[in-house]
């Protein structure tokens, strides 16, 4: 009975960790659990948590996407520049949501077809499209409008326009992973290259479609960060790849394919981080301790994950003989 | 004409040919690039890189990787500065000022690189992820200890180490020759590479591969806190935020070099011309003045191109 | 006779190493063909070819009436020409029907998949292949034998008329093994054509039609099965006449003990584990897959805990865990899983012989490595195990044939010289010719005084090299024999687990 509790526990673990640090905050500072303070939360993370999403199909197929920041950076200052120049909105967005699939799509081939590690091109796409929203903006930060920020408090139907694009992209991605041809075979690819390459499988468009995801995923998060940010400085971006590797694997995505999902997984890990952050701040916490708390944290859920794949693994063992043959 | 493309692309010395190309193809456009003065100049650059980037080699050939070694850059330069500068430091005016001081900044490079090594070897965890965490954790505690202040008024015994380019020189020749003995002569060397090919087997083998793996990240953290002894000479200033920007030079410049990021491949010389390669783009893309924008792209590209020629490479060997 | 595959004047070379030589022959249709050769003797390339993965370099193949030109995996299925691997290709992370339909997963009107109609059509083929399982269970949680249906039931589901197993009993039971039989039994009433390959003679001559032997790149002999004997096959294989395959022993084994195993118990794992080795011995342990014996290897090599129970190596008792130690006393252990666990497969062949000893051949105290005594060691392990002479010293492990592969791990353990030696299926995936040679080294070794202790599944192996044999079932040893009372039956018997003995 207590083995399988802590199964149970083990199985778990990133919800348990989840509720568990929900209820510390909750009993440290009586403003935590609220409405409001959970629509926030969501609020807040939203822009993290459309890039996560677009790394967990990286991540499936057990290659990595570095150049997320990097895309949201080039996207953002391109569709800054055009609206300072007065372009529409419209104009803006659709130019950011090309730009970010475009890119994607470069990762792609140089990893598809001159058939180089994900880790390196990404790294140095990262450097090139650093440096170009650099020349874009010319280093200097550009100020958006104050009427593109109402954009992230807007309401559609009562519900804060980030969360509307927050839930469709989860809504979208779970289908996609469960329910779709697509999906599965990104879990097979994850679980054997090699095999999925001779079973057939459109391995060079599967792996196109992924890390055009991930830069259509990386440009939605520009969007939603922008209109939380308000303006694009030469920091805008940064360590994004960080954060979204971080909450994917806190949901339980293996970095090393073939095993994960975004729902319930990436979300936990999104929220988990967010939570933290703005709980931090809640608690009037010296703002130089976040970082420190939060890699507290990571640290604890991948221990977790480690020991938790580590007994399940010893219990998975195979058993030559059960007690009840023991006559 | 295949067999001698084989060789000239399977050779130790490819990068280093690559790197002299690249000199003479940018000499003639590039005023000053080809003197003694700028030569220094990038000898400077170069060194405490290389220091960092030979620790990550080590951790790379176990099949690892270390995120955390700028953050050990950081934490080192503000504690080492914290103790011996004159005129809030614990050894303020002491005489031994400088030697402890240094002590003290390896000594933390060595608890953070004992701490990864820990949670690697010994509680399994991936060492992507525990060394990305160190890499926030460390660096926030960095800034945490001065609130983001740089510290001033080193000792002048300390600042020579890394101000002095000869001497630089000279610690970083002691550094890398013994690196080199170790990793192709040293038993522990040896069974790093065995470590890095297959973990199983080495275990069962006999190898102590828990130890091993334990060792190359508290070397990385040596390592890259003595590249925090000669940064903080260099820039004369103890910084939370020092080396904050260097990781993917140094993950790009190893990589460049040749050594695997999957493990039992690597080499000293490899990981010195792959710094050297990458010092001498960034070197000849200041001189011409270009903005650091065209600088970050060009070394985007130097790295894609770096990577594409080692996939020429191992498409070679395996033909 | 109607032909289901032609092959005809089939010629590759990779460099200027001819692999295959004008190779023809014919699989009929309906008809169950066995391939048989040692390692290296071009069976592997041929079905590459026949796969896709490989092109020929002259000659062609016709299915069916028609010529057959592979260029990918891909054509061959659609070809109607599948393959079942040692190595499974399924992916374990999937369910069963998401495996038998990855490339082709039925769907709704929209993107959805169909999952009401995958999981019917997935029973469907479940059924034809008599394996009593839901659809979507996922692959992670079956057995080898179990996955193998599966894999099977994947080859059904592209119409496949043209099944070719490349020694798909290396990893069953032989409970799953006679399974497996039954299986193409039916299918070869169903008139499917099959082409089998295996090392074990036995089963070819039992479940194949016609047999095709290959030697060095050429066809040496075809024709029915019921016309070749087992020693015929291994002296067309061999192409000299193997009239002892065992070599014969010199010396008698010792009556001091070298490894001692007191009531050894793992719960779930081992029971009740007694025995002594003794120096010189050969000790065999026989049983089935499943039945605990490599279990119980692990657990005398300290790579796996046991809960009760002593084990002492020439008299001192090992108490604490890990290899480190069993090597300190002598002991060496070469494991079933070469590949994982026995090679660095990417290293040099040198750095593979030298990984267990390399701590002797170091001078303190900087523990710099002496590598001209490494040098003259290696040279001498190489002519000790007869490593293939064409392979340099610093080549990758993983360009070794199977055999060679085996004996270059053996040889790292033997530089170590141990006194106790304990062997995990030494001989599987490895040909004839490299089998006798390294039987040859396991009797010398014994005749210098080693205790040796050897897990097979191969019965006549055990009964060729071992002065006595252990048989275990379910953890346990149920049945001792000594020499002079083997006996194929009694063994067989013995390893039967409880429920299926009556």
């Amino acid at each position: 009975m207590r083995r399988r509790a802590l199964y149970f526990a083990l199985r778990q673990a990133p919800a348990l960790l989840f509720v568990a640090v929900a209820a510390i905050l909750s009993i440290l500072s009586p403003k935590f659990f609220s409405l409001s303070n959970a629509l926030n939360l969501v609020v807040q993370s939203a822009p993290i948590a459309v890039v996560a999403v677009g790394m967990t199909f990286v991540l499936l197929t057990a290659g990595v996407d570095l150049s997320v920041g990097a895309i949201m950076f080039a996207g953002g200052a391109l569709a800054a520049k055009l609206l300072l120049a007065g372009h529409s909105v419209a104009l803006a967005l659709l130019v950011m949501v090309g730009c970010g699939v475009f890119m994607g799509v470069i990762n792609g081939f140089l990893i598809v077809r001159a058939r180089l590690a994900p880790f390196i091109v990404t790294l140095a796409m990262l450097f090139v499209w650093r440096g170009f929203a650099l020349w874009v903006t010319e280093t200097r930060a550009m100020n958006l409008p104050d009427w593109f920020i109402q954009f992230g408090t807007a309401r559609l139907v009562g519900v804060p326009v980030p969360v509307v694009v927050f839930a469709s992209v989860f809504f979208l991605a779970h289908m996609a992973l469960t329910r779709t041809p697509f999906g599965r075979q990104l879990y097979a690819i994850g679980n054997n290259v090699e095999n999925a390459r001779k079973a057939g499988l459109p391995l060079n468009w599967l792996l196109f479609a992924v890390y055009a995801i991930s830069g259509l995923c990386a440009a939605i998060g520009g969007i939603l960060a922008l209109t939380q940010l308000g303006s694009v400085s030469p920091k805008f971006g940064e360590n994004y790849e960080f954060k979204a590797i971080a909450a994917a694997v806190l949901g339980g995505t293996s970095l090393f394919g073939g095993r994960g999902a975004v729902w319930p997984g990436t979300l936990l890990g999104v929220l988990l981080i967010q939570m933290l952050e703005s709980g931090l701040v809640m608690l009037n916490a010296d703002p130089y301790l976040y970082p420190i708390v939060t890699a507290a944290v990571i640290l604890f859920a991948v221990l977790l994950d480690t020991s938790r794949q580590a007994i399940l693994e010893q219990r998975s063992r195979r058993r030559i003989y059960h007690d009840a043959e023991r006559t | 004409m295949t067999q001698l493309l084989r060789r000239v692309l399977l050779s130790d010395y490819f990068v280093l040919g690559l790197s002299l190309l690249y000199v003479a193809a940018v000499a003639p456009f590039t005023p000053g690039f080809v003197s003694a003065e700028n030569f220094t100049n990038i000898l400077s650059a170069l060194l405490p890189l290389l220091v960092v980037a030979l620790g990550q080699t080590i951790v790379l050939i176990t099949g690892g990787i270390d995120l955390s070694v700028t953050a050990v850059i950081g934490l080192s330069s503000i504690v080492g500065a914290m103790a011996m500068n004159h005129e809030t430091g614990w050894l303020a005016q002491s005489p031994i000022a400088a030697p402890a001081g240094v002590m003290i900044m390896l000594l933390v490079g060595a608890s953070v690189g004992a701490l990864n090594g820990i949670a690697v070897a010994i509680a399994r965890m991936p060492a992507f992820m525990v060394t990305l965490a160190s890499m926030m954790g460390f660096s926030g505690l960095a800034v945490w200890l001065t609130h983001a202040k740089t510290i001033n008024a080193l000792p002048s015994g300390f600042t020579m180490l890394g101000g002095h380019t000869m001497i630089t020189l000279a610690i970083v020749l002691v550094v890398g020759i013994c690196v080199h003995v170790f990793l192709r002569r040293s038993l522990w060397g040896r069974w790093l590479y065995a470590v890095g090919h297959n973990s199983r087997a080495s275990h069962i083998s006999g190898v102590p591969v828990g130890g091993i793996t334990f060792f190359a990240y508290v070397a990385s953290g040596l390592l890259a806190a003595m590249a925090s002894v000669l940064y903080t000479g260099q820039t004369e200033t103890g910084s939370p935020v020092l080396g904050q920007n260097i990781l993917l030079d140094v993950i790009g410049a190893t990589v460049i070099g040749g050594t695997s990021l999957f493990g039992g491949k690597g080499k000293v010389v490899w990981t010195l011309f792959g710094v050297l390669f990458l010092k001498l783009v960034d070197n000849s893309l200041n001189l011409l003045n270009l903005s650091i924008f065209a600088i970050t792209i060009a070394k985007g590209a130097v790295i894609l191109l770096a990577a594409y020629l080692d996939s020429l490479r191992n498409r070679f060997v395996a033909a | 006779m109607n032909a289901a595959l032609q092959f005809e004047g089939i010629d590759k070379s990779f460099g200027n190493v001819p692999v295959l030589r004008d190779v023809s022959f014919t699989v009929g249709a309906g008809r169950t063909l066995g391939l048989v050769g040692e390692n290296g003797a071009g069976k592997s390339t041929l079905m590459n070819i026949l796969g896709g993965n490989l092109r020929s370099d002259a000659g062609k193949m016709v299915l069916e009436d028609r010529p057959y030109e592979p260029a990918h995996p891909k054509d061959a299925s659609r070809a109607g020409v599948a393959f079942i691997h040692q190595e499974l290709n399924l992916f374990t992370n999937l369910s069963i029907a998401e495996n038998l339909f990855v490339t082709g997963l039925p769907r709704t009107a929209g993107f959805l998949i169909n999952r009401h109609s995958l999981h019917q059509r997935a029973a469907k083929l479940l059924e034809q292949v008599g394996l009593d399982l839901r659809p979507e269970t996922k692959v992670e949680n079956l057995s080898l034998g179990e996955r193998q249906l599966v894999e099977i039931a994947r080859a059904l589901s592209f119409d496949a008329r043209l099944i070719i197993f490349d020694e798909p009993t290396t990893s069953l039971s032989v409970r799953e093994t006679e399974v497996l039989f039954s299986l193409m039994a039916r299918l070869h009433d169903r008139g499917i054509s099959m082409i089998y390959i295996s090392h074990i003679l036995e089963h070819v001559r039992r479940r194949c039609d016609d047999i095709v032997i290959l030697r060095d790149g050429q066809v040496v002999g075809e024709g029915e099965a019921i016309e070749f004997s087992t020693a015929r096959l291994v002296s067309l294989m061999v192409g000299r006449e193997m009239n002892q395959l065992y070599p014969t022993r010199k010396k008698a084994a010792a009556s001091t003990p070298a490894l001692e195993v007191e009531r050894v118990n793992e719960p779930g794992i081992v029971r009740d584990i007694s025995f002594t080795l003794h120096h010189g011995e050969v000790l065999g342990i026989a049983g089935l897959m499943g039945a605990g014996r490599s279990e119980l290897a692990r657990i005398l090599f300290g790579l796996d805990r046991y809960s009760s129970g002593e084990i002492r190596a020439n008299g001192k008792p090992l108490i604490r865990s890990g290899p480190r130690q069993r090597i300190k006393h002598g002991m060496a252990f070469l494991t079933e899983d070469r590949r994982h666990e026995g090679l660095c497969l990417d290293a040099s062949i040198a750095d593979n012989l030298m990984l267990v000893a390399l701590r002797d051949y170091t001078r303190s105290p900087l523990r710099l490595v002496q590598s001209g005594r490494c040098r003259q060691s290696i040279d001498r392990l190489r002519e000790e195990v007869l490593l293939s002479p064409r392979a340099h010293d610093k080549q990758p492990a993983k360009t070794l044939s199977g055999g060679n592969q085996q004996k270059v791990v053996l040889a790292k353990w033997l530089l170590a010289r141990p006194s106790v030696l304990i062997l995990d299926e030494p001989t599987r995936g490895v040909d004839v010719g490299a089998k006798f040679e390294l039987y040859r080294i396991i009797l010398e070794l014994a005749d210098a005084g080693t205790a040796v202790l050897v897990i097979s599944s191969e019965i006549e192996e055990l009964t060729g090299i071992c002065d006595r044999i252990l048989v275990m079932s379910q953890g346990k040893v149920h049945a001792e024999l000594n020499r002079d009372k083997f006996d194929r039956e009694r063994l067989l018997a013995a390893a039967l687990p409880r429920e299926a003995r009556t």
